[in-house]
């Protein structure tokens, strides 16, 4: 029955050349604009599963793409194994930033955050909560452990603090002047770590929500580099010791004294660095990934396939898929089971 | 045709050799006999000759020389057969040592690879305690580095005390020019105002003198 329908068809198309002609150009097309969305697509957040053993990349075409990580991991792992296992709209804009809680993966588009359960993305089907504010970019978003609020750092110079259990907005914390990059949180002494686009990286207690200290990186010569601008794109906290960089060159500060220590001589901006064990990892403009020691020396910079990175994750949830990967101005995300070399990339 | 072929397995005495010559047998059973005959597809042969001559010994009626020899011959195959079965019993024995040597040399390896295991695992916690100790110095050396571009404490010290001298010094000056200064203008006080008094006496007096004049006229007129 169903070859004599297929011949029909095609003798059908045979008395119709015009018909299937078009149809084989549209067919053309279709793959050359899927093409080319892959060469123009951004990776811009990556977070882990609570499990360890899923990792979902938010794209600037608001796509989220969930990869099984064991399967990729495993020794029979194959092409197929480097592909998503889902593929979902999740914004209309970029998605900046991705969180994981213990349940749920949180993302951020331009002015709402959705709430994506883990057990329903790794059996693929899709359940969301969305709670819209007005803030109109999210950049950065981070969980602060302590009274299990989530902070979110936003085009509108505030960070916001809801408080996850009820999903309200308890607080709102003003002093930029300018759009919030990064957002870091410092639990030893409860306090919330904001870098912005004006170049200060304000400290806020967290309980009385008022800014503590404001650092103007810039001023200071020996991290400044005015030809990059003042602003601050990466920030991240060890309680005593903080990471910024961004326009200034990547630093590392003592909090207590609040006095620069070490200053990295990487050429570029750094977009996104990690203090792991006894090194520092930092990725930002330039095709690799930077291993720095602490006392400011550059150990090692590691080749990776995107031309410039944009996020950098550890996987700290799961022992036997321990990997770094990185994600950048490609569609390949690079994974590195051994930090000194690149071990494959999953690809959109 | 049957017959034929059991008068044969009865002369040559080894029966594979005929049967597949005459009878379609499965192979595995064929397989199987010559597994376990193997190599002593020749003995077992051996054990039916002797068997055959043993009999036809007994029952020959031939001359006591010839049944000698063929006693004498019976002999050597016994001790043959004798010869190989004992081989096989002491191949069979260092076989069973060969086991056993295995076997003692698989449990050693199996606690090696153990032990090798437990000396990964513990060298691993090493890595992460040196790690740990190389950052806490690295820390250390990178606060000493911040620490080493404010001066010396002993010097900030000294400079506060001299600075705290002089500043007592200046201060005692300015008390002594202040008390002086004070001396001064009570002096200047106490001159003005003797001269006021004076100025004031001497008013006085002038006054008085005027009136005794406009008096003593006025006496002298009447």
């Amino acid at each position: 029955m169903r070859l004599k329908s297929d011949l029909v068809q095609q003798q059908q198309l045979q008395k119709k050349p015009f018909v299937s002609y078009v149809l084989l150009i549209s067919h053309v097309i279709n793959r050359v604009f899927e093409w080319l969305q892959l060469l123009h697509m951004s990776v811009f957040s990556q977070s882990f599963s609570p499990c360890g053993r899923f990792l979902a990349a938010g794209n600037n075409y608001g796509e989220i793409a969930v990869f099984s990580l064991s399967a990729a991991l495993s020794p029979d792992a194959t092409a197929a194994n480097q592909k998503p296992v889902l593929t979902f709209t999740a914004h209309e804009g970029p998605v900046f930033s991705l969180l994981s809680t213990d349940v749920h993966l949180l993302s951020a588009g331009n002015g709402e955050i959705s709430a994506w359960s883990w057990n329903e993305l790794t059996k693929k089907c899709l359940c969301v909560c969305r709670s819209s504010l007005e803030i109109p970019e999210i950049n950065s978003m981070i969980i602060n452990p302590r009274d299990n609020s989530l902070v979110v750092g936003g085009g509108d110079n505030n960070i916001h603090i809801m408080d996850l259990e009820h999903g309200v907005f308890k607080n709102v914390l003003q002093g930029h002047s300018d759009y919030i990059h990064c957002v870091s949180v410092r639990d030893r002494e409860a306090e919330i770590l904001s870098g912005g686009e004006d170049g200060a990286v304000r400290m806020w207690d967290s309980r009385s929500s008022q800014c503590v200290h404001c650092i103007e990186v810039y001023k200071y010569e020996s991290c400044a580099r005015p030809q990059f601008g003042k602003w601050i794109s990466c920030l991240t906290t060890d309680s005593d010791w903080m990471l910024c960089g961004g326009g200034p060159s990547l630093s590392l500060w003592h909090l207590r004294s609040l006095s620069p220590t070490s200053i990295f001589p990487l050429s570029g901006c750094q977009r996104q660095a990690a203090f792991y064990q006894d090194k520092i990892l930092a990725v930002g403009e330039g095709a690799f990934v930077s291993h720095c020691l602490l006392g400011g020396e550059v150990k090692a910079q590691i080749p990776c396939t995107p031309q410039s990175l944009n996020t950098l994750q550890l996987n700290t949830n799961s022992t036997e898929h321990r990997v770094l990967t990185v994600g950048g101005s490609s569609d390949h995300i690079d994974v590195f089971t051994n930090l000194s070399y690149r071990a494959f990339s999953l690809s959109f | 045709m049957l017959a034929s072929c059991l008068l044969a397995q009865g002369f040559m005495g080894s029966p594979d050799v005929s049967i597949l010559s005459f009878v379609r047998v499965p192979d595995e059973v064929i397989r199987k006999r010559l597994l376990i005959d193997g190599d002593g597809a020749g003995d077992d042969r051996k054990i039916n000759v002797l068997l055959k001559s043993f009999t036809k010994w007994c029952n020959s009626p031939g001359t006591p020389e010839e049944g000698f020899t063929q006693y004498q011959r019976m002999l050597g195959t016994l001790a043959q057969c004798e010869f190989s079965m004992g081989k096989t019993l002491m191949v069979y024995d260092m076989n069973l040592r060969e086991m056993e040597n295995y076997e003692k040399i698989y449990s050693n390896i199996e606690q090696n690879i153990m032990s090798a295991h437990e000396k990964i695992a513990e060298c691993k916690k090493e890595i992460q305690r040196a790690k740990r100790i190389r950052k806490n110095r690295q820390e250390y050396d990178a606060l000493a580095k911040v620490i080493q571009q404010h001066p010396d404490r002993h010097e900030t010290l000294k400079q506060l005390e001299a600075l705290d001298k002089e500043l007592q010094q200046l201060s005692h000056i300015k008390e002594n020019v202040d008390a002086k200064l004070e001396l001064r203008k009570k002096q200047f006080h106490v001159l003005l105002s003797t001269i006021q008094e004076l100025q004031q006496t001497l008013e006085n007096d002038e006054k008085s003198d005027d009136d005794n004049n406009q008096e003593s006229p006025a006496e002298n007129g009447e």
